[in-house]
């Protein structure tokens, strides 16, 4: 499938229908898709599914900072050049969405770095194991937001007994 | 013996510390006898916190810190990292750069591929196999260092271009190199196709049909040797692809042997381009420059590792140091297929289907902070570290 | 034969604890295992170690500290390894060792001897059994396994040189194939013989039980210090033995010292080769390749025997 077509595709499928989603076109091989609420992310999913664009690169957790308050939630679909990016707006505090495992096996992995990392609640997520932090890491810290440091992720690490 | 005579679940835990495993993680195979029932892994041992740790560093260090996410393919690393940097920046890279990176990339799947090779033999239990290509794959290491002065972490790319040039007498060396590999390549085909001892732990081993690899989310040749059309190179040329345009090698057997087949048939191509490459590399500068702030936006910059497509996000705020850098490694896709994969098979095959797909554990790993070890030496001082464990073995002791 | 003197006795112990047998049938075995590792590492493009590296090796393990894990029986532990090298010490007396005849011998002391062969691993299941690591139980099943699958075969073929001898008795069969190469009148059971041998001593292709990179070293993973040392021994006695006997029953005897190392180490190069041209087998390949072909070969020998020597008769 080439990448006109299937950003053409992508396109039709999220502003034709009865999403409520802003997209645009930051660069010629990308399509933005900015979901206003979390219910339409699963929707969106299937059809992408449907339409053969259902490859999923990556997941992409954005910390936008304590001064703006959310987090932006990234999901990276690939077909040829092409990139249709859906995004998320979650608040910081009580981040959740839905797991997209049933529709994606995938995205397990994905999820679970994004839980472990941001702090953001997968809802339906099966395996809840720690995928890369250690086992000790306080559950409370999240290391890749803005407002931890470095210092701190050290600090909590503390030289522990084997 | 007792445990199967149970049925209870008997695990055997491969790694972190493991013969089969040169690099450290762990995974925990279920067995019942022989047979696989269960496939966990834990990732996180060579964790060294790099996703966060550029974002408190400049776009330049930052380069250099994104090319040690792996030993093996640090150039492609630091490649696609550039190549969305310079997106973002709006520079246009002169071609004699983009024609050298592409070469070195390609030198890169070379040593890569033979190491796999290698490595996948041994895990067969196939030591002469494995000596040998080892052996073949210093003609690129020795390429490699010749060119840049390394073997791992060449260091080729900087914002903007590349470092080094390619002259005459390199490209001479190169020309030879390629055609002994060539022709060991051509061997090593012969042997995996044709050894029959070989093929009875490769040949309908590990299957994955193209289904199953598209819905697992497989990436690069565990991808094409179960059929799934996924090339970055073909599918979104980067950097000098589009010049030098890459047949896509694709099997429908989706084995063990497939994956062979499609890796060495791959480094046909290579070499091809290398020659090409060679034959047509254009006059110019080596870089262009580039603002040390890079312009507020974001990019995804994809390409074909040795193992799959590697995906950077990359997000700038327009100051000197990036926002946000997201890198997606081949081996996370491919590593979650393969704990699927594995449950039904002989505990035997469970080391040469892990490595049917080239697992990198380092690139795994990139993401964020705790390096316990060094995070130590900022908290404590070297005495007082060694002090701590002088105090904790007495502990141990009494 | 109540005139046993004193110095028949000295004869009898020196027999037994320095030549033909024990120290010098070990320090044999280390220079066997010398010629086993470089040949394998010229045949994969290595350098390979230097002449003394097994001894230097086993003396290192001899003075390492012996690690008993928990939960495992102390005494099977650290007995294990003592039986297995005794057994295969005990079986040199009725070799032709180093081409010189058998010090003691009697009637079936054939069968004795593969029995003391196979003790070596039959230790060694027992010993990875014996621990509760997990890698080792495996080893132990598959070492077992492996046991079950060529012992039979194994043995078939060297009683056919024994079945046209007319003799159990080694020294009289060493002295009936003195000259004559059975391997010409019975290439199947060379054939399964070697194959066996390579069975027997784990040696890659035939290495499931101890292939290090799924099990680490098998029913050997807990050992450590002077338990690894003597296991390690008992191997290469029992190589040795192996060859001894394989090159006296199948190769023309092994009439002279020259012609003992000759033999087997023609023999050992033999083994070397398909140690370096073949991926290991799965443990179920293992099994198949033994009852599928191995049995079968032997036993198509067997009939082409009988039916010659009917035949002659």
């Amino acid at each position: 499938m080439k990448t006109e077509e299937a950003l053409s595709i992508a396109r039709q499928l999220v502003e034709e229908w009865e999403f409520k989603t802003k997209t645009e076109r930051p660069e010629p091989n990308r399509l933005d898709v900015a979901l206003t609420t979390v219910d339409d992310l699963i929707p969106i999913v299937v059809g992408l599914r449907v339409t053969r664009l259902g490859y999923l690169a990556a997941i992409t957790g954005l910390d936008l900072g304590p001064d703006e308050g959310d987090l932006e939630i990234l999901y990276h679909f690939c077909t040829a050049a092409a990139v249709i990016t859906l995004r998320i707006r979650v608040p910081r505090q009580d981040a959740s969405v839905p797991s997209l495992t049933e529709i994606i096996p995938s995205a397990e992995a994905f999820e679970r770095e994004l839980r472990e990392m941001f702090g953001v609640e997968v809802i339906g997520l099966r395996n809840k194991m720690r995928l890369y932090l250690p086992d000790d890491l306080p559950e409370d810290i999240f290391p890749m937001r803005k407002d931890v440091s470095d210092q701190e992720i050290s600090q909590a690490v503390t030289l522990q007994e084997i | 013996m007792s445990e199967v005579g149970k049925r209870e679940s008997f695990t055997i835990p491969i790694g972190p510390q493991h013969p089969a495993l040169k690099e450290p993680e762990h995974f925990l195979i279920s067995v019942d006898g022989e047979i696989v029932t269960d496939a966990v892994v834990r990732l996180g041992y060579a964790h060294r916190g790099i996703e966060k740790a550029v974002e408190s560093r400049t776009w330049v260090q930052s380069l250099y810190m994104l090319e040690r996410i792996c030993g093996i393919c640090s150039h492609i690393h630091a490649m696609a990292y550039c190549l969305g940097v310079e997106q973002l920046a709006g520079v246009e890279v002169p071609p004699r750069a983009q024609a050298i990176r592409v070469l070195v990339a390609e030198l890169e799947r070379i040593h890569s591929h033979l190491l796999w090779f290698g490595v996948s033999a041994h895990e067969a239990g196939f030591d002469t196999l494995f000596m040998y290509t080892w052996r073949d794959r210093e003609k690129v290491m020795d390429l490699l260092e010749g060119f840049s002065g390394n073997r791992v972490n060449y260091s080729v790319n900087v914002l903007g271009g590349v470092k080094f040039d390619i002259d005459d007498a390199q490209a001479i060396a190169i020309r030879e190199a390629v055609s002994f590999l060539e022709e060991r390549t051509h061997h090593y085909l012969d042997v995996v196709t044709k050894d029959t001892m070989f093929l009875q732990r490769t040949r309908g081993i590990g299957v994955m049909t193209r289904s199953q690899a598209e819905v697992l989310g497989t990436v690069g040749p565990t991808a094409r040797a179960s059929n799934v059309y996924r090339e970055i190179r073909v599918e979104a040329p980067y950097a000098a692809y589009d010049k030098y345009p890459v047949k896509i090698i694709l099997d429908n057997r989706g084995d063990l042997e497939a994956r062979f087949v499609v890796r060495l048939t791959e480094l046909f191509e290579s070499y091809r381009i290398i020659l090409e490459i060679l034959e047509t590399l254009p006059d110019g500068d080596l870089t262009t420059r580039i603002p040390r702030r890079i312009k507020a936006g974001e990019t995804v910059s994809r390409v074909e590792a040795p193992r799959g497509e590697l995906f950077y996000f990359i997000k700038s705020n327009g100051s000197d140091t990036p926002e946000r850098i997201r890198a997606r490694t081949p081996t996370i896709c491919n590593m979650m297929s393969v704990m699927k994969l594995l449950v039904g098979h002989q505990l035997a095959d469970v080391p040469m289907i892990l490595a049917g797909i080239d697992p990198c554990f380092s690139c795994n790993d990139r993401m964020v902070a705790l390096n316990r070890g060094r995070n130590k030496e900022q908290l404590l001082t070297w005495e007082a570290l060694r002090q701590y464990g002088i105090d904790y073995y007495k502990r141990r002791s009494d | 034969m109540g005139s046993t003197t004193i110095k028949d006795v000295l004869i009898s112990l020196t027999a037994l604890l320095i030549f033909p047998g024990g120290l010098f049938l070990l320090l044999v075995s280390l220079a066997y295992e010398w010629v086993d590792r470089k040949l394998l590492a010229r045949m994969q493009n290595r350098v390979g170690p230097r002449w003394f590296q097994p001894m230097a090796d086993t003396i290192k393990l001899l003075a390492k500290e012996e690690i008993v894990p928990d939960a495992v029986d102390a005494s099977l532990f650290i007995g294990l390894p003592i039986v297995a090298l005794a057994g295969v010490l005990t079986a040199a007396i009725y070799m032709p060792f180093p081409g010189l005849p058998p010090i003691g011998s009697f009637p079936g002391d054939l069968i004795v001897t593969v029995f003391l062969l196979s003790l070596v691993t039959i230790c060694l299941g027992l010993a990875g059994a014996n621990t509760l690591d997990r890698f080792s139980l495996v080893g132990a099943t598959r070492t077992l396994t492996q046991l079950f699958a060529y012992e039979a075969p194994f043995l078939l073929a060297l009683l056919g040189p024994a079945f046209v001898a007319r003799s159990w008795e080694i020294s009289e069969i060493i002295s009936y194939t003195d000259g004559r190469w059975l391997l010409i009148t019975q290439p199947f059971g060379f054939i399964v013989a070697v194959i066996g041998l390579i069975g027997k001593l784990e040696i890659p292709p035939l290495d499931a039980p101890e292939a290090e990179t799924e099990i680490v070293a098998g029913a050997l993973t807990e050992y450590s210090g002077r338990g690894l040392a003597l296991f390690r021994l008992a191997k290469g006695v029992a190589l040795v033995l192996g060859l001894t006997l394989i090159a006296a029953f199948y190769l023309g005897g092994v009439a002279t010292p020259l012609l003992f190392l000759v033999k087997t180490l023609a023999l050992l190069l033999v083994i070397v080769g398909i140690h370096a041209l073949f991926t290991r087998l799965r443990i179920d390949q293992t099994v198949g390749l033994w009852w599928k072909y191995g049995t079968l070969l032997v036993l198509v020998q067997w009939l082409g025997i009988i039916i010659w020597q009917g035949v002659m008769i």
